[in-house]
């Protein structure tokens, strides 16, 4: 067994107050920006939802590893990881549906006239039902080791719609044998898309189409970040239905690693003046350059171990 | 009594099939355990088909409407790295199919994924034409139907090669 084991459970008591925490400033500062009528503070407000939706990928994850160490304890009953564990997906997928969202009202702006109104608005309806199921994904999470905080009986009512609930889907995969393989092809053609479109845009930036602008590119960035939204549930849909599979394999935490440095990087390309900069025929700024090649090599890297994952780590 | 006519030369295929197969690289490929060995290709051919397809897909929803702000002839530079991807994507392939000859070329999955992959290469050339001597430079409506091509051929293609690993050879 791998000694990195031992930290996830530690790992996961930190990065879980991330997707409460965040949302709760986040939600603070749209609020403020939008009473304020103040776009740089809701582009703020905006790059941070889109922050907390990448760190709830490694609490998941971590959540699932920490799970399976648990799962071993007599005294910590199965029921109530369960009931949390549910509320913390259907929490996550509020939180990445939020972050998305908050992603699309940057991107929108950046194409010019402002922040749209209809996507801001819509993010703050999705952060704060983020909000509530993470809070209760939280209390449901003390819970199955502080018992002294038990308020009713954990092991009684269910949390959630039925198809959404982690043992449905595990049923759901292992039932229809064409899901796994059918998702799979999904996932490849996901990668290729997102991929593409990352090496289409940050290839303007190395220097290869020097009579396009920048600002021309950036209109391709939605299908990338849709691709890159498809691979999410995938990923997720292979993660829940055989977890012994991914949450102690170091392939991928690396991949998650690179995912969450890829993700940021991604902003990078959606809000900042750096590579907006490259008009046609126009240099491009240093920092835009080492952020293109740096966006290269971690959509790569995130595909190598992902590719490992039955060779470095051990899966299938 | 002489044996058919094609029966020794199918012999002979095979037998030269397994040689290939059975060479010291291939095993060393296929058990030597390194990452540099099998795990190594395979990536190369993920990387490179990620790199076709993708930028294939991009082009393509040029030509569909999205980004019309690009020019149409300077994309040309993207056609020679998508070459460059796919020599890597069809050399990674090759050795990958060579180390895993009878059960590949006994596949019909295998057969379906390659005609998908000349049809989208295919459609990727005609998109290169269209770039070049747009029919319209902003819509591009001449590319329109390649780029669909591509788009569907790509997918196909992918698919085909995820389904490889879980159909078995033929009968």
């Amino acid at each position: 067994m791998n000694p990195m084991n031992l930290n996830l459970p530690h790992l996961h008591l930190l990065l879980n107050h991330i997707p409460t925490v965040g949302t709760v400033i986040a939600l603070g500062l749209l609020a403020t920006a939008l009473a304020r009528k103040s776009d740089a503070l809701a582009r703020a407000a905006l790059e941070l939802f889109y922050g907390v939706a990448l760190l709830t990928l490694p609490a998941y994850v971590t959540g699932l590893a920490t799970a399976r160490i648990l799962v071993d304890i007599p005294e910590v009953s199965a029921e109530a990881m369960a009931r949390h564990h549910d509320a913390a997906l259907i929490g996550s997928v509020l939180m990445l549906i939020t972050g998305g969202l908050a992603w699309l009202a940057l991107w929108q702006s950046r194409q010019g006239g402002g922040h749209k109104s209809g996507t801001t608005w819509s993010v703050l309806v999705f952060a704060a039902l983020t909000l509530a199921t993470m809070g209760g994904a939280a209390s449901l999470g003390g819970e199955i080791r502080h018992p002294e905080m038990l308020v009713g009986d954990p092991t009684t009512g269910d949390i959630g719609p039925a198809w959404l609930r982690a043992a449905s889907i595990q049923a759901l995969v292992t039932d229809y044998v064409w899901l796994w393989p059918g998702l799979e092809a999904l996932h490849f053609v996901g990668l290729a898309v997102l991929f593409g479109v990352i090496v289409v845009v940050n290839a303007r930036l190395l220097g290869l189409m020097p009579a396009v602008s920048y600002a021309a590119l950036h209109r391709l960035l939605p299908w990338g970040a849709l691709a890159l939204g498809l691979n999410v549930v995938s990923g997720m849909l292979f993660m829940i239905a055989t977890p012994e599979q991914y949450a102690d394999n170091i392939s991928f935490h690396a991949k998650l690693v690179l995912l969450v440095l890829a993700g940021a990087n991604l902003l990078y390309l959606t809000t900042s003046d750096g590579p907006f900069r490259a008009g046609p025929h126009q240099p491009v700024p240093a920092m835009a350059k080492a952020m293109a090649v740096s966006a290269i090599l971690l959509w790569a890297g995130v595909m190598y171990f992902g590719r490992m994952l039955p060779f470095i780590g051990g899966a299938f | 009594m002489r044996a058919p006519a094609g029966a020794g030369q199918r012999h002979f295929s095979m037998d030269f099939i397994e040689l290939l197969e059975q060479s010291a690289p291939m095993v060393w490929l296929r058990e030597g355990g390194s990452l540099w060995g099998y795990p190594a290709i395979l990536f190369a051919h993920t990387l490179g088909l990620g790199t076709v397809a993708g930028v294939s897909t991009a082009i393509g929803l040029r030509f569909l409407g999205f980004g019309r702000k690009i020019p149409l002839p300077s994309l040309q530079p993207l056609f020679s790295l998508m070459w460059a991807a796919f020599a890597l994507t069809a050399a990674s392939g090759l050795i990958l199919l060579i180390a895993d000859a009878s059960n590949k070329l006994a596949s019909a999955v295998f057969y379906v994924k390659m005609l998908f992959v000349i049809l989208a290469l295919l459609c990727v050339v005609r998109l290169k034409s269209a770039a070049a001597m747009p029919a319209d430079p902003v819509s591009g409506s001449n590319g329109r139907l390649w780029a669909l091509g591509a788009l569907f051929c790509w997918a196909a293609a992918i698919t085909g090669g995820r389904l490889m690993a879980y159909l078995g050879p033929i009968g």
